[in-house]
């Protein structure tokens, strides 16, 4: 109790509240731009975070996380766009209310939900964390690799379209894993013998090549913003009054949420429609559903920000993350030097008391300001993207640069850049991908360490006995919700580019074989066998694919149909977003040629110009504006800038690329 | 402390005002040695003639090779390069790792800040001091981060208790370790000094676990102490003799020695690049003098640095010359001992 305090104390110096309070208005703004979330906003303030103190740095990190999912009700409410994928569900009602006019009722309402849900999940998270000591002194090496593993095939068959495609790309991502240095030997695998990739590529990198770089390029692609501007004050109070009059649909949704963010791979992408769909089981009159019903955005609302508190539960005690972003918040928890697990409640509780702190305060301040400010901010729905797409893709330079300043993450960074637009666009998990990622290593050194203390009888503890029903449970009942008759792949075009980007794929795998083969049996295991369920994997989709092109006749039985369920998936224009991609290469070389100072404000005109020739005002003002915060942070943190290839040949000052010193 | 065996004398050739020192520490921030940097940094600059920023560089990555490899390419010997060295990085030269381009046993230490490990287990499968339960155990398991890493050490030393049953579980931090320890799932531990205040001696209270042995602190003269946080703990040597029945000597004591220096002596460092000249050395040496007399410093190193006083002069090249160049007969006790246990690994 009294730790709990003190670090509520902690918390209001005026140092972590700026933290905090940065945080949160960059979580805020990453919110309200549809398809950026918390994995994209941890991953640009990771960089960062590490010179930090470690205290300062949660604050951050959390502030980050916390409000994503309040600001992200405004796209959906106001441009029926989803700002995160766990607004989803709000779109439903919460569009059709703004269409009537009512969209400062759907947005108070849903602002005052998420605050609740929010509190809840703190509530909740810092009462389990008492309970914590005994769970973690039951879960041995057996019952973690277990959960580990367990939990990847959830996150695979859930967050996927098509539930192999959604398994595969969590084996796609083990395998990535696996690359560096085998942690019982120390031989490289698959590094060909550069130092680079035998420390793995940097999580950070990973992160915002699969997030943020597809996001970029597909709102890019789609052209967004015709949001309208919030046309009416009126309604405040009614959302409000809406709220109080639901109390117990919010505490039952915040229950739901909180349940769903603690149970690995669900966390995100369907606690909304969780709530939304137990809000229309346990009601009467459902003939306004769709159609604005106001608690058809108070439901989702308060579920979506309470699993916040939940998914921190698997994460501050087992390391085990639930979403992209949690995973990206472990990186950040290596990063500053805290290890997930028994000390994070006994020797580090002060700094989770200061995470659960942070989680309820971020929330009140996150929907304090959508509600104080909320004309203000709906017109960051009106700025058009390719105003801040060049802004953005400089932002994610300059971060990816300061993690290691190594140019080669910059190859990282573009590398995983276009494997995140092919998953998104080819309907691939970018989120199993990147949690594979995260957790191989985990994975195989909890299966030697296993195999060493109990060999196989770990199956027949009654944790795991438990474990493994409970996932079988999960997975039967969602993907039964989830993949009823929905096969939609029949209005596709280019289904063949699809076909080929498999065989592509299939590579992965095949040279992982081929390159550790050579190696000692204990450094090639754990490759080998993941490359062989990967390989089956994709063969067996590869089949599908084309039975389903060429409608052959075996795809008419219960389990090929559902195998078949969204096989083939496209969103938005390939090769517009491939061009858009290139431009990110061209701004590369501009850095390799000119250092970054200057390449990032002949790239941010360019660009701006190239959409639009009358806006050389704003494109100015922008780029100067962007350099002039670039120079304060650099000169704050000590970071520096990529330095050109005209550095070697001319003197440059710091601000434009040279050396610092 | 008879180690400040340095008189401070204001040195007029040596002067960094309006300089920069950059302090390439070659991991990331928030380990031990990026917190042994900060601690020093304040105290650098104020006793450093002209009174020069320190700012810290954080460079890490493969295994500490990267943020080292960068010092010895990219650092001046003229007193604005140091370098923040610890058992790891020596143990990569030690360990002839074919990645490591630095030369480490000619850098110039400045301050060397020791180390101790305690080994201790659970209180049902031992009396406290007494090794004899463990060794009738069939199977005793230990965590192993990876066999390329100061870890190693540990292979040697249970080789040379002769505890048959010793297993390594591969890929355990040391707090992932002590987790499975409580948890009953390995049957031996060990931590560092503050990880063992912080963690083991409640514990040690409460009755559960009991300490074995230290890895004893080694003197300027080679003499072997008891760890003071432990005070009735035996040094390795003398559990060595209980076990063996003769001292600790030959090519066994002069491995201890190496062992020592490197895991123990050295455990973090400050060091000047090779070719910093006498004088540079000088002025380094005469502000970590002033600094171990700063009252601040006096009140705070405990608690931040630990309860070893730091080893400073030219005792401190010794060391490090120890540490980071294995004898033959060295190498070959410890990859004897890596050829036991399976590992492919070898020390070159």
């Amino acid at each position: 109790m009294e730790q709990l305090l003190a670090a509520l104390f902690q918390l209001f110096e005026p140092t972590h509240l700026a933290f905090l309070f940065a945080g949160t208005l960059l979580g805020l703004i990453v919110g309200i731009l549809p398809g950026m979330g918390g994995t994209s906003g941890l991953a640009l303030v990771l960089p960062f975070v590490f010179t930090m103190e470690p205290s300062h740095a949660l604050a951050m990190m959390i502030g980050v996380l916390a409000p994503t999912t309040t600001s992200d009700t405004f796209p959906a409410v106001l441009m029926g766009v989803p700002g995160t994928a766990g607004s989803q569900a709000t779109v439903m009602d919460g569009f059709p209310l703004s269409k009537k006019g009512m969209a400062a009722r759907a947005l108070s309402a849903a602002f005052s939900a998420s605050l609740l849900g929010g509190i809840f999940g703190a509530l909740i998270l810092s009462i389990s964390i008492y309970y914590a000591i005994p769970i973690i002194m039951a879960f041995g090496f057996g019952e973690q690799f277990l959960l580990v593993v367990l939990a990847l095939l959830m996150v695979g068959a859930l967050t996927g379209d098509n539930l192999f495609k959604g398994i595969a790309s969590c084996f796609l991502g083990l395998i990535i894993g696996s690359i560096g240095t085998a942690p019982i030997t120390g031989d490289p695998r698959y590094t060909f013998n550069t130092l680079y990739l035998l420390e793995g590529v940097p999580l950070v990198v990973v992160g915002l090549g699969l997030f943020a770089i597809p996001e970029i390029v597909g709102l890019l692609d789609a052209k967004g913003s015709i949001a309208k501007s919030l046309n009416t004050k009126k309604g405040w109070f009614t959302g409000l009054k809406d709220v109080v009059k639901n109390w117990f649909l919010v505490l039952r949704c915040s229950t739901l949420g909180c349940l769903v963010g603690a149970l690995p791979g669900l966390g995100g992408t369907v606690v909304d429609w969780i709530a939304y769909s137990h809000l229309k089981q346990t009601t009467k009159d459902t003939s306004q559903f769709g159609k604005g019903d106001i608690r058809g955005v108070i439901a989702p609302e308060s579920a979506n920000n309470a699993k916040e508190g939940g998914a921190l539960i698997p994460t501050l005690i087992f390391g085990i993350p639930g979403s992209g972003n949690k995973v990206l918040l472990l990186g950040g928890f290596v990063l500053i030097g805290i290890e997930p697990g028994l000390d994070m409640v006994t020797t580090n509780l002060d700094l989770t008391y200061l995470m659960i702190w942070s989680l309820a305060i971020a929330n009140i301040l996150g929907a304090g300001i959508c509600m104080g400010f909320s004309s203000q901010i709906s017109k960051f729905t009106l700025v058009p993207y390719y105003i801040l797409a060049p802004v953005m893709v400089s932002l994610i330079f300059f971060a990816t640069f300061n993690i290691n300043r190594d140019w080669y993450d910059f190859i990282g960074l573009l590398s995983f850049g276009i494997i995140g637009i092919t998953f998104k666009n080819f309907g691939w998990s970018r989120p199993a991908l990147l949690i594979g990622f995260f957790l191989s290593s985990k994975v195989e050194l909890l299966s030697y360490q296993t195999q060493a203390v109990y060999g196989l009888s770990f199956l027949s503890r009654p944790v795991s006995i438990i474990l493994i029903i409970l996932c079988l449970a999960t997975i039967v009942l969602l993907t039964k919700q989830k993949f009823d008759s929905n096969y939609r792949s029949d209005l596709i075009q280019g289904k063949l580019t699809q076909i080929y980007y498999i065989v592509i794929l299939l590579c992965l795998p095949l040279s992982m074989i081929w390159f550790t083969s050579s190696l000692d049996y204990r450094a090639n295991l754990f490759p080998i066998s993941l490359s062989i369920i990967a390989l089956s994997l994709l063969v067996f989709i590869l089949i599908v694919k084309i039975a389903d092109l060429k409608n052959l006749s075996f795809l008419n039985n219960t389990f090929m149909k559902f195998a078949r369920s969204n096989i083939f998936e496209i969103s938005g224009n390939f090769n517009n977003q491939l061009f858009y991609y290139l431009s990110f290469i061209g701004f590369l070389l501009m850095n390799f040629i000119f250092g970054f100072p200057i390449a990032a404000a002949l790239f941010i005109n360019m660009f701006i110009l190239f959409h639009n020739r009358k806006a050389y005002v704003s494109s100015i003002c922008i780029s100067a504006v962007l350099m002039v915060i670039l120079w304060s942070l650099s000169s704050l943190l000590t970071l520096q800038f990529p330095n050109g290839l005209i550095g070697l040949f001319i003197d440059l000052p710091w601000w434009l690329g040279g050396q610092l010193n | 402390m008879s180690l400040f065996s340095f008189v401070s004398i204001g040195n007029a050739d040596v002067n960094f005002a309006g300089k920069t020192v950059t302090w390439v520490v070659p991991f990331k921030e928030g380990g031990g040695t990026s917190r042994f940097a900060r601690f020093i940094q304040p105290f650098l600059k104020k006793y450093l003639p002209g009174n020069p920023d320190v700012q810290i560089m954080h460079i890490p990555g493969g295994g500490a090779i990267k943020g080292s490899n960068y010092f010895e390419k990219n650092a001046k010997a003229d007193g604005t390069f140091i370098f923040g060295c610890s058992t790891s990085v020596i143990v990569n030269v030690a360990t002839g790792n074919p990645l490591v381009k630095y030369n480490l046993s000619e850098y110039r230490p400045v301050v060397l800040l020791p180390q101790n490990t305690h080994w201790f287990t659970r209180s049902d499968l031992a009396e406290p001091h007494d090794l004899s339960k463990i060794k009738e155990r069939k199977l005793v398991l230990y965590a192993l981060k990876t066999p390329a890493s100061a870890d190693l050490f540990h292979i040697w030393i249970y080789e040379k208790l002769g505890i048959k049953g010793a297993k390594p579980i591969p890929g355990l931090s040391s707090s992932g370790g002590y987790q499975a320890f409580l948890r009953g799932e390995i049957h031996l531990s060990s931590h560092g000094a503050a990880n063992y205040v912080k963690k083991v001696k409640p514990e040690i209270e409460k009755g559960k676990v009991v300490d074995l042995m230290t890895l004893g602190i080694i003197g300027a003269d080679g003499s072997v102490s008891r760890n003071p946080l432990a005070p009735n703990a035996p040094t390795f040597p003398e559990m060595y003799e209980k076990v063996n029945g003769k001292k600790l000597e030959g090519d066994d004591l002069e491995a201890y020695y190496a062992i020592g220096a490197a895991w123990s002596q050295a455990s973090k460092a400050m060091m000047l690049p090779a070719g910093a000249s006498d004088e540079i050395v000088k002025a380094y040496r005469d502000a970590a003098i002033k600094m171990t007399n700063d009252p601040e410093f006096k009140a705070k190193a405990v608690k931040a640095l630990g309860p070893f006083p730091l080893i400073i002069g030219e005792e401190a090249g010794e060391i490090i010359k120890k540490a980071a160049v294995f004898s033959d007969t060295t190498k070959k006790q410890l990859n004897a001992a890596l050829k036991k246990h399976k590992f492919t690994y070898r020390v070159q």
